[in-house]
């Protein structure tokens, strides 16, 4: 009986998880949409840019953890999941470096 | 003696870890497989995303998405930026949550809670798809193609150091002329911002990259959206013919759920590279 009950609050408290994880995402979609409408022109990209990365993780961490549910995984799994991800950081950095370079070599042939 | 018994029984809790069966990370075999497959999945969005960085950083000019993205199904001559494409990341969400809840009912054996949250989770991927296919559409109407780009701008000649240089002004949606293929400016002659386009500008149209990364990669995504419905429909045929429940567990839906889930992370990303950044 006790374990029946367990299970029983176990499951409203992981429905009430993902219906919170839900709300903050659509909050959070929300607000991105607004925000790229509203920016005024004279703040600049920068920041906004950075805005939307953060969002976005936010975003990308609710869908892994909460709905994919690796939060509640062993460690081991999570790092043998997340850390090869780490590779991607510099495979951006580079390939943004590489673009710099593309549009100076079309600058410079034009 | 004593050490060799000692040995002995250490050899054999080896031999049993090796001998299959153990589930070192607390998932199974095929759970854990999945979840590695999806992480070689991502590599492979990974790897056209930061093609699309590469592309973009390397173009001088790029169209703004909030003039890219602005028409709504029904909603003919109205301008709603980013609008149609908010109700899809909804509808991708949603259907995500739906297969979560599959998932929970599945854990406690709840058959027909499966049944009805996997059906929801099945209406919202074949709504993305149908969404997906009439923006497509629009966009292909605009004139937006692997070749073609209506999302130009236009520059205007000035004497800049004593020499005569093109100067950017600002972004136009060119309009298309489908008898004769060409890219004109509108016809009230106003830029994207209502200012009007003088008469000795030069309109250009947009990078054709944009239109060949933008269908690549949604493309991509819708076809991994089409393969998650196909997944969630047979694991829903499944469920309703009884063999999760005969089999004592609905791991298959949780399996299946990660992979639609990934592929709701996916759009997070295809959002924010093509419609936000």
């Amino acid at each position: 009986m006790a374990a029946g009950h367990n299970d029983n609050a176990a499951y409203e408290k992981q429905k009430r998880a993902v219906w919170v994880a839900t709300i903050i995402m659509g909050v959070v979609t929300i607000a991105e949409v607004a925000i790229a409408l509203n920016w005024p022109e004279s703040w600049g990209r920068g920041v906004l840019n950075l805005l939307f990365i953060l969002m976005s993780a936010v975003k990308a961490v609710f869908i892994v953890g909460e709905f994919m549910h690796l939060r509640y995984e062993m460690r081991a799994m999570m790092i043998s999941i997340l850390a090869p991800c780490l590779f991607l950081i510099w495979f951006l950095i580079a390939f943004m470096m590489e673009g710099q370079s593309w549009l100076a070599l079309r600058e410079f042939w034009n | 003696m004593a050490a060799d018994t000692h040995l002995e029984k250490e050899t054999e809790q080896i031999q049993d870890i090796w001998n299959g069966g153990t589930e070192p990370m607390k998932a199974s075999y095929g759970k854990l497989m999945m979840w590695y497959f999806i992480l070689s999945d991502a590599f492979t969005f990974a790897s056209f995303l930061i093609m699309y960085a590469a592309l973009r950083v390397s173009s001088e000019v790029w169209p703004d998405p909030n003039a890219v993205f602005n028409s709504f199904p029904f909603l003919h001559g109205t301008k709603l930026p980013l609008g149609f494409v908010t109700v899809m990341t909804f509808i991708l969400i949603l259907s995500s949550v739906f297969v979560v809840r599959a998932v929970q009912e599945g854990h406690r054996m709840n058959q027909k809670g499966v049944l009805l949250w996997m059906f929801l989770g099945i209406l919202g991927g074949l709504g993305f798809l149908g969404c997906q296919a009439w923006e497509w559409n629009h966009l292909i109407h605009q004139g937006m193609t692997f070749t073609s780009n209506p999302f130009g701008h236009y520059t205007v000649p000035e004497v800049v150091d004593g020499q005569t240089v093109d100067v950017f002004k600002g972004y136009v949606n060119l309009v298309h002329d489908h008898e004769t293929g060409e890219f004109n400016l509108p016809a009230d002659g106003k830029d994207n911002k209502g200012n009007v386009i003088p008469e000795n500008a030069t309109k250009h149209t947009g990078t054709y990259l944009f239109g060949c990364l933008f269908f690549f990669i949604t493309g991509f995504h819708g076809f991994h959206v089409t393969t998650g419905v196909l997944l969630n429909i047979m694991i829903w045929i499944q469920s309703a013919r009884g063999v999760y429940q005969r089999s004592g567990n609905y791991e298959m839906v949780e399996k299946v759920g990660l992979y639609w889930h990934f592929v709701d992370l996916v759009w997070v990303f295809v959002f924010l590279a093509f419609y936000l950044l």
